[in-house]
């Protein structure tokens, strides 16, 4: 967050009683963001605990900690959660990519050269608010017949399909913070519309390309239910290993919980250290249309 | 339909007429081109599928006339799921708004470790849902997990998992992964709002909580809207938790209509009846679509603080 707070000194306030007043939402705040995090953390003790502590003590911190389990998930063999964990790396990377050669060049031809009209981004909008259940059958069957089926790229299509709309709705909602004058400038100067779009529009549009590829990223990341209509073993990405992870290994918890903090912590890093990108795109994405 | 709205009129007129058609047409190819296979073919083969004898191991294309929604509404499945969906989205979308708002109110203030706490906040909403529910079978394991171990110190036994305290147990998981969200969208509201306002609000001790609903409330409706309609949307389709941690079960009784469908498809293998029933969640939503659109496009909130 860029924003600054300030609250300007009030009369009658003495600095003490108003530092210890602030203090006391600091407790609070505190205690609830580590309540809505309990299952992460209590994920994150158990992947450093033995497997003889798991059972035992279930409610106290590590008193061996051990990286076994870290081990185990990334080197044991029978596990592939190597292959997953890449397979979902390509998925996000592919479907970022993908998302932005389809809808940067799309959104500007919409919003500055008028291309279709409003009635497009109207329906990226109404396009978002559908069920993604409603398309799982017909990918499946599409995909079946174009040999797409338990493909990367597949699943990078799939995923675009998902994030396509969020990502038009964004650009668009930046493009019109872009003053125009600069283009009209450079069209007058005789600069054609490529040359304006990639060296002039770009750059200043870059925050919003660099939102849009943040979000794009983590929920193609973090995407199940396409994942597991659409890939079978190939193309299998961390969501769905680690889901089967519980079913296919029985008792082994803390490997089951390395697994699951390691396949969530590429969109926490991004949480922390792309949060102004991220806060800006979800609550742009939220209210623009 | 929204041709009235006044920033895209303003819009309009600042722009010059450029005759750049062949430009814009090849900027938009990749679009339509994408829009057209994998966007307009999957709908218009989804609603056509519905009224065919479609299943996953005959993809033959016989069609049945309606047989689809009678086998629908015949067995009990379809209707189970989708009034359980309804009333546990009701459910989740009410507590998060409320505890949304409240948090938003109570984080919306200068105190010390505020940026770091803001940030963990956040989290939840990062974690994959199908992750998550892999770390609540974690928690609530009965052998294993944090949350039992807890009840059984406290010398209660629940089993968390058990038919009557499955859906408590799902609101509350709910709740805890999406109340971060609601927040978020209401707070950034809040950043918008007149300093004066709130500053008058907050000293004004005694009539705090007139003052939110005669003040606050009606500014911040918009947002309000917006955070309860994309939540809303997203309860009606979940999917992943629930999958994960109870696959619709025990019985049927928490099985979403996403769930419904799914099974119908790729366990029964019923390729038109699943259809069948997307087509039906389809119909319903679409008259508030427009409505939607329209709404959530006229709040007007600047993102960007």
């Amino acid at each position: 967050m860029t924003t600054t707070f300030k609250t300007p000194p009030r009369l009658g306030d003495r600095v003490p009683k108003s530092q210890r007043k602030r203090w006391i939402f600091t407790g609070i705040v505190g205690v609830l963001a580590i309540f809505v995090n309990i299952p992460l953390f209590n994920a994150i003790l158990v992947s450093f605990k033995p497997d003889g502590d798991i059972g035992k003590n279930p409610l106290g911190l590590p008193t061996n900690p051990t990286l076994d389990h870290y081990a185990n998930v990334l080197y044991a063999s029978g596990y592939d959660f190597p292959r997953f964990f890449a397979n979902s790396a390509m998925i996000a990377v592919g479907t970022v990519l993908l998302v932005l050669c389809i809808a940067v060049p799309a959104t500007y031809a919409i919003v500055r050269l008028r291309f279709g009209g409003r009635w497009i981004l109207d329906s990226a909008s109404a396009l978002r608010l559908l069920p993604a259940i409603f398309f799982v059958v017909p990918f499946f069957i599409l995909f079946t017949n174009m040999g797409l089926q338990d493909s990367i790229l597949g699943l990078v299509i799939a995923n675009t399909f998902l994030n396509l709309p969020l990502g038009i709705i964004l650009l668009a909602a930046g493009l019109r913070d872009i003053p125009i004058e600069i283009e009209e400038a450079a069209s007058v100067d005789g600069a054609s519309v490529y040359r304006t779009l990639f060296s002039l529009v770009l750059p200043m549009l870059a925050p919003t390309v660099v939102a849009v590829a943040v979000l794009v990223f983590i929920f193609s990341w973090n995407d199940y239910l396409f994942a597991l209509v659409l890939s079978t073993s190939n193309a299998t990405p961390v969501t769905l290993g680690a889901a089967n992870f519980v079913t296919s290994t029985g008792i082994r918890w803390g490997d089951i919980s390395a697994a699951s903090f390691l396949s969530t912590l590429p969109p926490l890093i991004f949480a922390v250290f792309a949060q102004r990108y991220l806060v800006s795109g979800l609550s742009a994405g939220a209210v623009k249309g | 339909m929204t041709k009235g709205r006044p920033e895209l009129a303003a819009a309009n007129k600042k722009r010059p007429k450029r005759k750049n058609t062949a430009a814009a047409a090849l900027l938009s190819l990749p679009l339509l081109a994408f829009a057209l296979i994998f966007v307009a073919y999957p709908l218009v083969s989804g609603i056509l599928t519905a009224f065919q004898a479609k299943t996953l191991l005959d993809p033959s294309a016989a069609f049945n006339g309606i047989d689809n929604f009678t086998a629908l509404f015949k067995g009990p499945g379809f209707a189970k799921s989708a009034g359980f969906t309804v009333t546990y989205s009701a459910i989740v979308v009410t507590l998060e708004m409320i505890l949304g708002f409240g948090l938003a109110l109570l984080v919306n203030r200068k105190f010390p470790g505020k940026k770091a706490f803001f940030t963990m906040l956040l989290l939840p909403i990062m974690v994959a849902p199908a992750l998550l529910g892999v770390m609540f079978r974690l928690l609530l394991n009965g052998d294993i997990g944090a949350v039992p171990a807890l009840l059984h110190g406290m010398g209660m036994s629940v089993s968390l998992f058990a038919p009557d305290s499955v859906i408590p147990l799902l609101v509350v998981l709910d709740v805890l992964q999406w109340t971060p969200f609601t927040f978020l969208i209401i707070y950034a509201g809040l950043q918008s709002f007149p300093e004066e306002l709130l500053e008058a609000t907050a000293i004004d001790g005694a009539g705090y909580f007139r003052s939110l609903w005669s003040v606050v409330l009606p500014v911040l409706k918009p947002v309000l809207f917006a955070a309860f309609f994309l939540r809303a949307i997203d309860a009606l389709r979940t999917f992943d938790v629930i999958y994960v941690l109870t696959a619709g079960g025990p019985g049927t009784s928490t099985t979403t209509l996403s769930i419904y469908i799914y099974k119908a498809a790729f366990e029964s293998g019923d390729f038109g009846k699943a259809a069948a029933a997307s087509l039906l969640v389809l119909v319903v939503l679409l008259p508030f679509v427009p409505f939607i659109v329209k709404r959530i496009a006229s709040t007007g909130l600047e993102g960007k603080k």
